[in-house]
């Protein structure tokens, strides 16, 4: 073979090469085209049918569990209307999720999980429908939630983006048997008796120099969410139900905030509460007579108890001086409507489903978490479900007594300040509750100047 | 000459094209993030609203900013404790690997073993292992009659029981490369040594040390490198505590940027960051090359 040969077939081959390569090329583009088109077809198809929207609820198993059972529900009975669900993409906190869905326009028609604290952000940046503008919502509302409660909803621009769904009143779950081992007969209702409990309960059972039972336990590391279920709760308690702001101003530097920090420097002063890590649930392994918590842990515990143990709730402790009702942490999730939703009136409809007494019922039974609704107690539709399960009667008592987060925005920095100070005073001893405070409220406010200038 | 590109190109076009992939992904990557991040220096932004402009306010916020030089304080701190204990206990493990002993290949994959696992298992592992009360180490001291140690419980032992951690972590990388470096050291220089009279001591100090200068360099920069992102394990173990003792300089940005939605103060504080390591590495450069 010559070279001029060698070099022909070169040629033919190349030539054959780019052939194939436009027929694959013009393969490709044909097939996009086709999608495309299908796809609109299918859309335009679906838009003259029906409507489409798109539901994220929380990636929690027994809130998917019970998001499937209603939409499969609705979607059984609604021709017009077709629900899809999604729950809340995987990531640190659905609030990351839902505000990188914000900036990147692609956030569903509603999601059930929306917690009150970043409401602002959402709503500063437009991300939300406003719910007042539908007629029927005030009169719908305000028969579902007490007023007082409804206001701590109310955005500062004095419009509702959110429709309250749960709660989960925090409170002191204990091992009866604990206490009644250490001869404690009478449930701690003030600091002074559940310290003086926790010096009974606290001890070395087996004499090898280690305790062995601890009054409780809180993780102690300075996260800024942290502070929710011992401080925040303790406060809400200890003030009568105050919040940390009061409109825009910051109330929390007062008598029951010091009062707080001082209880909990006690308790870690003491060792009532361990300091340590534990393997496993630490409150079902017997080694903590009281957690608190929230309806959620009764169902994990429920699940989990060996035999023979048994439990009960009580009210978060409040200062021996404290008179009136006691008020905890609601830790609410509510419903909200983004403003990328194309079908707002199909989506409020949904939305008021998702609210129902029968709907409430399973939310219930799923989930064992409290609809936020005035008639939790009385409604015959739940009493069945509260016969059952009697230790969750305590929460739904509790229930309007409850109380959530301010909707500003500089709240995690101001909770990150409130735990720096807490560490230090209550868990390390090195600063005096009233100090701590101070500090805590002098901090607070240099994070709403900056955040506030421009 | 426009001829002349002509064929330049025709006959690079497949180097072209192969650098393609790599041109793309370092635009989008490294070169964009780079820029963005500069323009954010002089801005107000939380991603979802729009960007305010706030020329060096971020700066003046930085400089005001206790609790970021504490955290770089912090992070020197770690670094001051990991990089002689990593090179002191990697060394002595290498040594001891380079002996003709049993099981030598197993036991160095052993210690390789902790490079591979992820951070997160580890320091999950090593929280448990701390615990003040129920952690096995403490169990183990106080069935000797001696007082517990508050590892990740006080600010004074916080930070050096992380550098202990991590040091346990790396260790194998490093020993891999003081294998190296000792492999590379002539045999006659100890005989030679040794019918000087040189003893062991001496001929560690006199041969071994000197001879390992390079590799001695490599994990300095390498540990340095390291220890500046230091993020999992106090993220993890600690949270930045107790008493911000565990706060590192690249957590603290890490919170500011996504727990705060300050993307721009964040990005100021990583330009910043960047000319200390810029200094630290320069001043490291300059004693290396002295010695």
């Amino acid at each position: 073979m010559n070279f001029k040969m060698v070099e022909q077939n070169i040629k033919i081959m190349k030539h054959g090469c780019h052939k194939q390569r436009c027929a694959v090329v013009c393969t490709i583009i044909l097939i996009c085209v086709f999608l495309q088109c299908d796809k609109q077809h299918n859309g335009n198809q679906q838009k003259s049918d029906r409507v489409q929207i798109t539901y994220w609820c929380s990636s929690n198993q027994d809130e998917i569990d019970l998001a499937k059972y209603l939409v499969d529900r609705w979607n059984a009975s609604h021709d017009s209307i077709n629900v899809q669900l999604q729950p809340i993409p995987a990531s640190q906190s659905s609030e990351e999720v839902l505000l990188a869905a914000i900036a990147a326009g692609t956030t569903p028609d509603l999601c059930s999980n929306m917690w009150p604290g970043a409401m602002d952000d959402f709503i500063s940046s437009g991300g939300l429908v406003r719910l007042d503008q539908f007629p029927d919502f005030v009169d719908y509302i305000s028969e579902r939630v007490p007023a007082d409660l409804l206001e701590t909803f109310r955005a500062p621009d004095g419009h509702f983006y959110q429709l309250p769904w749960k709660s989960n009143p925090i409170m002191i779950v204990y091992n009866k048997n604990i206490f009644h081992d250490a001869g404690v007969e009478n449930i701690p209702r003030t600091y002074s008796e559940y310290i003086e409990a926790g010096r009974k309960i606290t001890r070395d059972i087996d004499g090898d120099g280690n305790l062995d039972v601890w009054m409780s336990h809180r993780d102690t590391k300075p996260i800024w969410w942290q502070r929710f279920f011992d401080y925040y709760t303790f406060y809400i308690a200890a003030s009568g139900g105050k919040t940390l702001f009061d409109g825009p101003e910051i109330i929390f530097n007062n008598e029951a905030s010091v009062k707080v920090f001082d209880f909990f420097q006690r308790v870690y002063k003491e060792n009532l509460f361990a300091k340590t890590t534990f393997v496993g649930d630490a409150f079902i392994l017997g080694k903590l007579a009281t957690q608190i918590a929230g309806p959620w842990h009764v169902s994990h515990v429920e699940k989990f108890r060996p035999p023979g143990f048994e439990y009960g709730i009580f009210p978060i402790p409040v200062p021996d001086d404290y008179q009136g009702p006691v008020y905890t942490f609601g830790d609410f999730k509510n419903i909200s409507i983004f403003s990328t939703t194309e079908h707002p009136g199909a989506t409020y409809k949904f939305a008021k489903y998702l609210i129902t007494a029968e709907a409430d019922l399973k939310l219930l039974e799923y989930t064992l978490q409290m609809p936020i609704r005035k008639d939790l107690t009385g409604n015959p539709l739940f009493k069945d479900f509260f016969m059952k399960n009697p230790n969750l009667v305590y929460f739904a008592e509790q229930a309007p007594f409850t109380r959530g987060m301010d909707g500003v925005s500089d709240l995690k920095e101001i909770f990150d300040a409130i735990s720096q100070e807490y560490e230090a005073c209550a868990i390390f001893n090195r600063r005096e509750p009233a100090e701590a405070i101070k500090n805590a409220a002098e901090r607070a406010r240099v994070i709403i100047e900056w955040n506030r200038s421009r | 000459m426009s001829n002349m590109l002509g064929k330049i190109k025709s006959s690079e076009k497949s180097g072209y094209l192969m650098s393609l992939p790599y041109v793309l992904y370092f635009c989008i990557f490294v070169a964009f993030p780079l820029i963005f991040s500069f323009i954010l220096i002089f801005h107000k932004w939380n991603i979802v609203t729009p960007m305010q402009w706030i020329g060096l306010r971020n700066f003046v916020r930085l400089f005001h900013d206790i609790q970021f030089f504490k955290s770089i304080r912090n992070t020197l701190v770690f670094l001051a404790i990991h990089i002689p204990l990593q090179i002191t206990v990697a060394l002595f493990f290498a040594i001891q690997l380079n002996k003709k002993i049993k099981f030598r290949g197993f036991f160095r994959a052993l210690f390789f073993l902790p490079v591979i696992v992820s951070g997160v298992v580890i320091t999950i592992l090593w929280e448990q292992l701390y615990a003040y009360e129920t952690g096995l180490l403490n169990l183990i001291i106080t069935g000797l009659g001696l007082e517990r140690i508050p590892w990740i419980n006080s600010p004074e032992w916080a930070m050096p029981s992380i550098a202990i951690m991590a040091t346990w972590k790396n260790v194998g990388l490093y020993i891999i490369l003081f294998l190296v470096g000792l492999q590379g050291i002539p045999q006659y220089l100890y005989e030679a040594a040794e019918m000087d009279g040189a003893k062991s001591v001496q001929r560690f100090f006199h041969i071994t040390i000197p001879s390992l200068n390079n590799t001695m360099l490599l994990v300095i920069i390498l540990s340095t490198i390291g220890g500046f992102s230091l993020f999992i394990e106090p993220f993890v173990m600690t949270g930045g505590g107790p008493m911000n003792s565990t706060l590192s300089a690249m957590l603290y940005i890490y919170n500011q940027a996504f727990y705060f939605g300050h993307m721009g103060y964040a990005a100021t504080l990583g330009f910043f960051f960047a000319f200390v390591i810029l200094i630290v590495i320069l001043i490291q450069k300059k004693v290396v090359e002295r010695e």
